[in-house]
């Protein structure tokens, strides 16, 4: 997505639909997806959120971020979702949606097929 | 606590808290005095409700003063806001958890003004972004966002990770705000908050606002506050010869060179203003929350709904907390803005409301004004065309119906 994400804000959390008016990602399901969010807007929602969208089966896979605040890592760890901050290059031109790619953490990797 | 011995719950807890630690490279923990826990059942869903559940079931205990947040349930009977029964019944079990877990079920997202005020220094861990960006910034407390399991394991564990806004470098400011307009009401110090914060996402950043005219209310902080972190996902600001931590402009940045610069004028404040835009829709809401309303917001309401009756096709809410809800009674400001037909919750906050999107929809809702400009940005995904305008405004707005 081109801005910021709140799972608040930005997601609904019964469907797993992005539905705030005029987001980039407005009518795109998060679901098994890697999401990319260049800032975090809000919010302590993600402490719970990730971890109820998990139990819900329309948790995405990973989490990507540029800048990130400290609910997405709480939200993350409780959620058992790898989760990295921190981007040498700009992700939003590098990867595109649909896109397949492998999130390795711990190497501070994507890489894009 | 991480060999077990203090029990499960304290043990998951601890273990939680290194690796939210570790991401962060914190070098250790620090003790906390007091903890603000943000659980209900619309945001934690059944997954998080089977976790409080058998935490509580190993006998989790808070182990500091403990509060909780607002909730997604008023439990009272109002016909146009109904929860779904068998949530409901989750939400008051959730409610019993918390209450066996040894939280004060205070239910508010104002416990800085209602009740616990931290001193200069002192490290809490508390769940909810506008209380914590008022700990920092205005007692100079120290605490992080604590999200979701977060501020209840540094309940149980008594300690935090030591890292973000518990450590002195990244209080410091790193964004200069002058600010030359001259602020009429809590929804300006909000539109700051917008202006601020949005281009400027980063939980990190601190601005420094120089240039109050008149010395902020604390209900005109906690606009500030509430609008910076829900826009700008930040966690403190400083605002020079205000705040503890900014005698000075040069005291607040602490040698740090700011990354931005910018000023905020009279039309700054009044483009944000213009820059909503009403929906067609002959059904509309006026809501005063996000945050609850102090007992003098409550007073000042009273006084602008006396006498007024709300407009055919206007619902108007407000939500505060219960003992502010009690007070209110005793004082009589309740009485005066029911009679106007204003419904006032206790104990929750609008844009948390369970089933938040169907509500909106049976009822046929379409704008939602506000004289909070956190309220109007967080309540989005269920789709409520949303304004900002100040207090004055939004109840000409109720009373008239003509939507300006």
């Amino acid at each position: 997505m081109k801005e910021g994400f709140s799972p608040r804000y930005d997601l609904n959390r019964v469907t797993g639909v992005i539905t705030r008016i005029g987001h980039s990602a407005e009518g795109e399901s998060i679901k098994d997806r890697i999401l990319v969010i260049p800032t975090t807007k809000g919010g302590v929602a993600g402490g719970w959120a990730f971890n109820d969208l998990l139990h819900k089966g329309i948790a995405p896979k990973a989490l990507v971020f540029g800048k990130l605040n400290p609910v997405m890592v709480q939200g993350a760890v409780l959620a058992k979702l790898p989760i990295t901050e921190g981007w040498t290059r700009n992700a939003l031109e590098d990867i595109r949606t649909g896109q397949r790619i492998r999130v390795d953490p711990a190497a501070r990797t994507i890489t894009v097929f | 606590m991480l060999r077990g011995e203090q029990g499960a719950a304290v043990q998951e807890a601890i273990r939680f808290q290194v690796e939210v630690g570790r991401f962060f490279g914190a070098e250790g923990f620090v003790r906390i005095t007091n903890a603000h826990v943000m659980g209900d059942i619309e945001v934690m869903g059944d997954g998080g409700f089977g976790f409080l559940e058998r935490i509580a079931g190993e006998g989790a205990k808070c182990r500091v003063a403990t509060d909780s947040n607002a909730r997604c349930m008023h439990f009272d009977d109002v016909a146009c806001l109904k929860p779904d029964a068998k949530e409901e019944a989750k939400e008051r079990r959730v409610v019993q958890i918390l209450r066996d877990m040894r939280v004060a079920t205070t239910d508010t997202c104002i416990n800085y003004q209602t009740v616990y005020q931290p001193k200069l220094g002192e490290h809490v861990a508390w769940g909810d972004t506008g209380t914590v960006i008022y700990a920092n910034s205005v007692f100079g407390a120290r605490t992080n966002y604590e999200g979701g399991f977060s501020s209840f394991a540094a309940a149980l564990t008594g300690r935090t990770p030591a890292y973000g806004f518990h450590l002195d470098a990244p209080r410091r400011g790193s964004i200069a705000v002058r600010l030359e307009a001259t602020m009429r009401d809590v929804a300006d110090w909000g539109a700051i908050g917008r202006i601020v914060g949005h281009p400027n996402q980063d939980y990190f950043a601190v601005p420094v606002i120089d240039g109050a005219k008149a010395m902020p209310l604390s209900d005109e902080l906690k606009h500030l506050g509430a609008s910076l972190a829900s826009y700008g996902s930040m966690a403190m600001y400083h605002l020079v010869g205000v705040t503890p931590e900014a005698p000075t402009a040069a005291e607040a940045f602490g040698g740090r060179a700011p990354v931005s610069r910018m000023t905020i004028t009279d039309a700054d404040i009044e483009n944000v203003y213009r820059s909503y835009r009403y929906a067609e829709g002959a059904k509309n809401v006026v809501v005063f929350s996000g945050p609850q309303l102090s007992i003098f917001e409550m007073q000042e309401l009273a006084g602008r709904f006396a006498g007024r009756k709300v407009a055919p096709g206007m619902h108007v809410f407000v939500t505060t907390n219960h003992a502010i809800h009690s007070d209110a009674s005793r004082l009589g400001y309740l009485r005066t803005l029911e009679e106007a037909g204003v419904t006032v919750l206790q104990g929750v906050c609008f844009y948390i409301l369970q089933r938040l999107t169907e509500i909106r929809a049976e009822n046929g809702w379409v704008n939602l004004v506000s004289n909070s400009a956190k309220l109007v940005n967080t309540i989005t995904a269920h789709r409520f065309n949303t304004v900002l305008r100040r207090t004055a405004d939004c109840v000409d707005i109720a009373c008239t119906g003509v939507l300006r």
